[in-house]
């Protein structure tokens, strides 16, 4: 779809982007008033599909990094999405033909939509996570073996630093020490690409599929089990596999711990369906895994979204529990994580839930 | 002794305390101007005791401030300053409120630089000449009520403070509210809150004077104190200078006056009134607190707020004809009038009840044509909203107490699945006065901390010492103060000892000596 996203879509987008981030992201609260303020401030953004875009165009990547619990605090700023990029011209020297957003999962789906709005470069429908996920490594830029850098990041105070690093692993660290160093929280652009490049890994149509599952969610009625079918068909022609409810049943028990920075535990669903095994869901920030009496019955690469029951509306992780009355579904994973490449990217994450 | 009184958007309760005993209680309704409501629960009380006792004090919850914000009346223009640029540019006070509030406020909103970051650093030196043309424009505006809220203020005070200082040089007459005096972490939400508080402190004077004034004309000259939303009291100078504290304190104090009635520290309560029936948590005899941002009249805030679940269930609530769906409409106040019981026309939860013969209310002969299968069917939706919604509050597997009170509770069945054991304790209808009586002081701070260059113990004091200094700062004894509640919370994607600890305290009123004290009636 190419057009315009206004200040009217925020909402939804915000909504569909908590759907589609698997129980992680982060609470979208402040980044989607940040991203009303920016409209109502710049106008709306053009958006257009990866495939309206020229072979030889220059696209960057454009989001926010670093600790969630301290932009509590330090607030993000309408403009930081726009110097970032308007830096990243200066220093690298080429002005980008269009932006595209790291991960449609969560907080990250509004940041670019600003900087496109103020600096009149369209936004990429589409992004390079499909979801919600920790690290720069995971990204398909990353995994098609396109450089993060030259990067730049952008502090709270419009500082701003250039990375260069000879791969996506060596320059992780170096953006999350920025972001730690300046507050908690940056901004960074990077993963400067061609249009081809683009078109041959992004996940597509990504802010489109938000805007559609966040209207669903807010207009529709009925109860998780009866917008399956529904839900199912917004699914249908995406790059996402088909979706499907494999279980509802109430939350007998959740516990988490914070471990090495995230946030790990395991969810325990009593099914309605009387006699079958309860259900384990496991927690790294995100949904991992479903497990039925030691069977795996979902895992990422697919995504697992627990939704409230009732409504259907996504339930973040750190959100969760006891007694809740939840739906999961599994929807399967864009082809891009079910390559070795795809799935080498998530091994980390993969070994948790096997482990 | 001590009298208890819980002004609710219908009734005014009343309890009249001789230690653990209730020697009075009363159900009047809420008057327009509040005032008389509360002189007519008084006098009710007088009546009952015959000779008015030996009073201590007289503690007040009520729905004042909350509905105020609600209903966006005597709301006064606020000034809002911020210190915490360069972050958040765009993003100035009053950012995603309503039209209609902020409009009452004035949107008067300044952002300047300062603050702090998580790791002590600061964000942004103070700017002295900024911070002057600030107080110089509010100053030509003429506007009084101020709130100053600053980046890591729970943390770091200081621009917070360094600015107050200054409005009050400029401004001798300004009511200042300090935004790390009133919220947790959550700039924005605690700088709302701080907004809120600034705009309602000229009408919290009128209240509390409201208040002593019908105390006084009845010839009671004992401390009045005013309910939190926690359970815990403050005194009158207190309340001038916080009144957003008082928000939802009437569910709070139903909790803690069920807890009471039953002897009971964990269990659920279930307190049903004519349109909702209100679901929380007593743990330790407190209510298990919200970990949500809570929402008051549209403004996003983080006070520390009872979690309660509200399910459109109660004595008023419309049944459908095949009785398959019951509430959430309910015919509220004139169940009196519409309920077929009591002659009216409309099907109504307290009419399933009477027809079922569970209770005595109207005349049950209005009821005998109904069908036993809508009775049925409306009984069964009724357990079902009731156990659904408590199995989602119980904190685990294991069965709890349920508590039921409200006027309401004879909607609720003999026993509950979940439910260790259902109880409808004596003085039921009045928990929320009897809650409010035997409120204690609290107080609570939030800090953060480096395990890494901080001892835990040395953290946990420092949180617990401004705890304290709150507690007393609402007329606590300092003596009798204890840590009822350490939550430590590891930040994710954070270095490792990186850690939020919230600190709360809670102890008796100090004994304040009183010339009034006793005087008779």
């Amino acid at each position: 779809m190419s057009g315009q996203i206004t200040l009217e879509m925020l909402d939804d987008i915000a909504a569909g982007a908590a759907f589609l981030a698997t129980g992680g992201g982060g609470d979208p609260h402040l980044a989607c008033l940040c991203a009303k303020e920016g409209l109502k401030a710049y106008g709306p953004a053009r958006m257009i599909a990866p495939e309206e875009l020229a072979d030889d165009a220059f696209v960057i990547a454009v989001g926010a990094v670093g600790a969630p619990t301290t932009s509590l605090e330090l607030l993000p700023s309408i403009d930081e999405a726009v110097r970032v990029v308007k830096a990243y011209a200066e220093i690298v020297g080429r002005r980008p033909d269009a932006l595209v957003s790291f991960e449609i999962g969560g907080s990250n789906s509004l940041i670019p939509i600003v900087a496109a709005a103020a600096l009149g470069i369209p936004l990429i429908d589409g992004d390079g996570m499909g979801r919600a996920l920790p690290e720069a490594t995971m990204m398909t830029y990353a995994i098609a073996g396109i450089s993060p850098t030259p990067a730049v990041g952008l502090d709270y105070a419009g500082n701003t630093e250039r990375f260069d690093a000879p791969d996506v692993q060596a320059y992780e660290p170096m953006i999350r020490r920025f972001a730690m160093e300046r507050g908690g929280m940056a901004v960074s652009a990077e993963f400067g690409m061609t249009g081809a490049h683009l078109k041959a890994c992004i996940v597509p149509k990504t802010v489109t599929l938000s805007a559609e599952l966040g209207r669903f969610l807010r207009t529709g009625e009925g109860n998780a089990a009866e917008r399956e079918a529904d839900l199912a068909k917004l699914f249908q022609g995406t790059i996402y596999g088909p979706l499907e409810l494999i279980a509802s049943g109430l939350v007998s028990d959740y516990t988490s711990k914070v471990v090495g920075g995230f946030d790990v535990g395991e969810a325990t669903l009593e099914c309605v369906v009387k006699g079958e095994e309860p259900l384990k869901v496991s927690v790294k920030n995100e949904y991992l895994a479903v497990k039925q009496a030691g069977r795996m019955i979902a895992c990422l690469p697919d995504l697992i979204t627990l939704v409230d029951f009732e409504t259907g509306w996504p339930i973040n992780a750190e959100r969760l529990r006891f007694g809740q009355r939840v739906s999961v579904f599994r929807i399967g994973s864009p082809a891009h994580y079910t390559t070795p490449e795809g799935l080498a990217s998530l091994q980390p994450l993969i070994d948790t839930v096997q482990g | 002794m001590r009298i208890g009184i819980d002004v609710g958007g219908t009734h005014t309760d009343a309890v009249l305390l001789d230690g653990e005993r209730i020697v009075a209680s009363c159900k009047e309704l809420t008057s327009a101007d509040v005032i008389s409501g509360v002189k007519a629960a008084l006098t009710e009380l007088h009546r009952q005791a015959g000779e008015w006792p030996r009073l201590e004090t007289v503690m007040i919850g009520t729905t004042q401030f909350t509905n105020a914000v609600i209903e966006r009346r005597e709301l006064s223009p606020v000034a809002a300053i911020r210190i915490g640029l360069p972050a958040g540019r765009g993003m100035p006070p009053g950012v995603g409120w309503p039209e209609d509030i902020l409009r009452e406020l004035g949107d008067h909103a300044y952002t300047l630089p300062g603050g702090y970051l998580y790791d002590g650093k600061p964000l942004a030196p103070l700017d002295e000449e900024a911070m002057q043309a600030c107080v110089e424009d509010i100053a030509a505006k003429g506007i009084t009520n101020i709130a100053i809220s600053s980046a890591f203020s729970p943390a770091n005070p200081e621009p917070e403070l360094a600015m107050a200082d200054r409005v009050r040089a400029a401004i001798p007459d300004a009511i200042i509210t300090l935004s790390h005096q009133i919220g947790r972490l959550g700039l924005l939400e605690r700088e709302n809150a701080a907004m809120l508080n600034a705009a309602l402190r000229p009408f919290a004077v009128r209240v509390v004077e409201a208040f002593v004034g019908a105390l006084s004309d009845l010839g009671i000259t004992c401390p009045l104190y005013i309910s939190q939303n926690d359970g815990t009291l403050m005194d009158a100078r207190f309340v001038r200078e916080f009144p957003a504290l008082t928000f939802s304190s009437g569910p709070t104090n139903s909790l803690r006056g069920a807890a009471r009635l039953t002897g009971l520290e964990e269990a659920i309560v279930v307190d049903i009134g004519g349109t909702t029936s209100d679901i929380g948590v007593l743990r330790g005899g407190f209510p298990r607190e919200s970990n949500r941002a809570v929402d008051v009249g549209g403004v996003r805030t983080n006070f520390r707020m009872p979690d309660i679940m509200a399910v459109g269930l109660g004595g008023g609530s419309l049944v459908s004809e095949d009785g398959l769906s019951v509430g959430p409409q309910s015919v509220g106040h004139r169940l009196v009038t519409e309920a077929l019981v009591f002659g009216g026309s409309t099907l109504t939860a307290t009419d399933i009840v009477v027809a079922a013969e569970r209770a005595e209310v109207g005349d049950p002969s209005k009821v005998a044509h109904l069908p036993k299968e809508t009775v049925e069917n409306a009984l069964t939706s009724m357990r079902a909203m009731l156990e659904e919604n408590i199995r989602q509050m119980k904190p685990d597997k294991q069965p709890l107490p349920v508590i039921l009170v409200g006027g309401g509770a004879i909607l609720a069945p003999e026993n509950l699945s979940d439910a260790a054991q259902l109880l409808t304790p004596e003085h039921s209808g009045v928990a929320n006065a009897m809650g409010a009586a035997i409120a204690l002081v609290g107080g609570e701070a939030e800090v953060f901390a480096d395990y890494q260059e901080e001892s835990r113990e040395g953290a946990l004091q420092r949180a617990k010492d401004q705890a304290c200094d709150v507690a007393v700062r609402a007329g606590g004894d300092r003596a009798s103060l204890k840590t009822t509640e350490i939550e430590e919370t590891a930040l994710p994607y954070m270095d490792d000892g990186a850690t939020r600890i919230r600190v709360k305290v809670v102890g008796d009123l100090a004994r304040v000596p009183s010339a009034g004290e006793g005087k008779p009636l």
